[in-house]
């Protein structure tokens, strides 16, 4: 047990490295903060939700740290997009977080914010999943007619019409192999931020898609690219969550020490899939977070009467991310199974690599 | 390649040892407590809450009140708007709520708190409304301080795996984006 005094609460230090291995691991796999998974976990453990988000925001920054180092050292990162997108990002969540203010201040704040959660969440949710089955029966078919399937594969056609807009200045991105107009990459930024500004999240959950499906990134250099944002937009709003006094550092200080192991496994997991298993656990990701911000909705709508809805928001949303970690392990579990030649289910041999 | 890793190791282990254990010591020492509660915020009395945590209206806690540089047990010291706040307090009591009686009053030189916490909502979320935190302002120089050590210490964490790995002589290759 452990005295967070700045808190105000004791709770046992093995939950809070838990916590931040199990968010480690998802977090270095698919690129996002987890924000959504580890603020409804604090406040079960007795934070109170000011202080639940804020040192959320805290240790995103430094778990992000962490992964990106492991991301550069796989070669996940474009740092043309990665430094072109950080000022949309940061105007993109400063807006996000007065257009905040502005609905709290007309009375809107709670059922805005959780509507438009479930709203975006439940686009991305849609339309990557049927992006990714597309993917995945297109691997599957290479594979049998015994053609070579890339790391990557993608059906969308969005990013081809994005890469077309002739605004200068135009960008060459090398390792992402892309040309395209900084200004997409700066929309792009500004987007998303202005949807993690508004919903008090890192982010990451939007701009992973929006790379792929905007930009047109492969699914590996969007999750490290993305994680390079989350560094700069979760340290900025670690920032001014930590000087209105929301932060506990002692809790950050904890969750750091988990995702350090969480991350690399995390991270270095993406090196035995294929881009369409990161873009599943993407969409999974999101279609959990979905159901357990929709319930929050209902209670809300329903004026607070239904309280079996709340509890049972927080639970599935601690439960997703145990679900999410485990998926992952599995996933790569069955990646060293089937390269050593050992029977996995049919539908792993096309989302992950043989050597 | 293994002694390159075996030097990044040592020297990014050494690095996350020292500033670990410097948040530690700095919490240990109170330095984090009195960055956080630094000063208030409005007129009251800065009291130190897990005192009187388990106060009710049948069984109120008696607080004395009274100048002091440190709070130790049941104490309330006055306090205005901008004032550094005593060592050991954590939340202040407003001279709103005070003068309202409903959840504390002035007895004599005795502050009674009668309702410590009360079930309010935001969200979606019920939650415990306690005097702790309230009226307390951060030293804003412990925001740079926690940001700080959090990316210093994700960056010692990360380059530290990384020399582990290196040194273990595990073969991390770049991913081929493109290839097969």
């Amino acid at each position: 047990m452990f005295d967070f005094t700045v808190a105000g609460h004791v709770v046992p230090i093995f939950l809070l490295v838990l916590t931040g291995f199990t968010v480690g691991v998802v977090g270095g796999f698919i690129g996002v903060g987890g924000g959504y998974m580890v603020t409804p976990a604090l406040i079960v453990f007795g934070f109170p939700g000011y202080m639940a988000s804020g040192t959320d925001a805290c240790h995103i920054a430094g778990k992000s740290v962490i992964s990106s180092i492991r991301h550069r050292q796989l070669g996940n990162i474009d740092w043309t997009i990665a430094l072109s997108m950080v000022g949309g990002t940061m105007l993109g969540v400063e807006l996000g977080v007065r257009l905040l203010v502005y609905t709290k201040n007309i009375g809107l704040s709670g059922v805005v914010l959780l509507a438009a959660s479930v709203a975006v969440m439940l686009g991305l949710f849609i339309y990557t999943q049927v992006e990714t089955q597309k993917s995945h029966k297109k691997l599957t078919a290479d594979r049998k007619a015994g053609k070579e399937i890339g790391r990557e594969v993608k059906v969308s056609t969005l990013p081809l019409f994005f890469q077309r807009i002739p605004i200068m200045p135009i960008i060459k991105a090398r390792k992402a192999r892309l040309v395209i107009s900084m200004w997409v990459i700066v929309i792009v930024g500004v987007f998303t931020g202005v949807l993690a500004g508004f919903l008090g999240v890192g982010g990451g959950f939007i701009r992973v898609p929006a790379l792929v499906y905007v930009v047109g990134t492969t699914s590996h250099l969007a999750v490290g690219t993305d994680l390079v944002e989350i560094i700069v937009s979760g340290g900025y709003g670690a920032l001014r969550q930590s000087m209105e006094g929301n932060v506990d550092f002692m809790a950050v200080f904890f969750m750091i020490i988990g995702a350090m192991m969480g991350a690399q496994f995390g991270s270095l997991a993406t090196s035995f899939v294929r881009g369409p298993a990161i873009r599943y656990i993407l969409s999974y990701s999101l279609i959990l977070a979905t159901v357990g911000a929709a319930m929050r909705l209902v209670y809300v709508l329903t004026g607070g009467t239904a309280e079996w809805l709340a509890f049972i928001a927080v639970v599935f949303t601690l439960g997703e991310m145990v679900f999410l970690c485990l998926f992952i392990c599995t996933l790569v579990w069955f990646a060293v199974r089937h390269q050593n030649g050992k029977t996995v289910p049919e539908w792993v041999p096309p989302l992950v690599v043989t050597a | 390649m293994k002694t390159r890793g075996a030097i990044k190791f040592v020297v990014w282990a050494a690095l996350a040892v020292a500033l670990c254990s410097y948040a530690l010591y700095a919490h240990e020492t109170g330095k984090i407590d009195q960055m956080y509660y630094h000063s208030t915020k409005l007129d009251g009395y800065a009291v130190n809450t897990k005192e009187f945590f388990n106060a009710t209206k049948e069984n109120p806690a008696l607080l004395q009140i009274g100048k002091a540089d440190e709070i130790n047990g049941l104490m309330a010291v006055p306090v205005k708007k901008g004032d550094l706040l005593p060592k050991g307090a954590n939340g202040v009591i407003e001279k709103k709520i005070v003068d309202e009686g409903k959840r504390a009053k002035v007895q004599g030189d005795k502050l009674v708190v009668m309702v410590p916490w009360q079930i309010k909502e935001s969200k979606g979320f019920k939650y415990r409304d306690r005097f702790i935190h309230k009226g307390v302002k951060t030293d804003p120089w412990s925001g740079v301080w926690n940001v700080a050590m959090t990316i210093g210490i994700g960056l010692c964490l990360g380059f530290m795996a990384e020399g582990l790995t290196d040194m273990l002589g595990w073969k991390i290759k770049k991913i081929e984006h493109f290839g097969h």
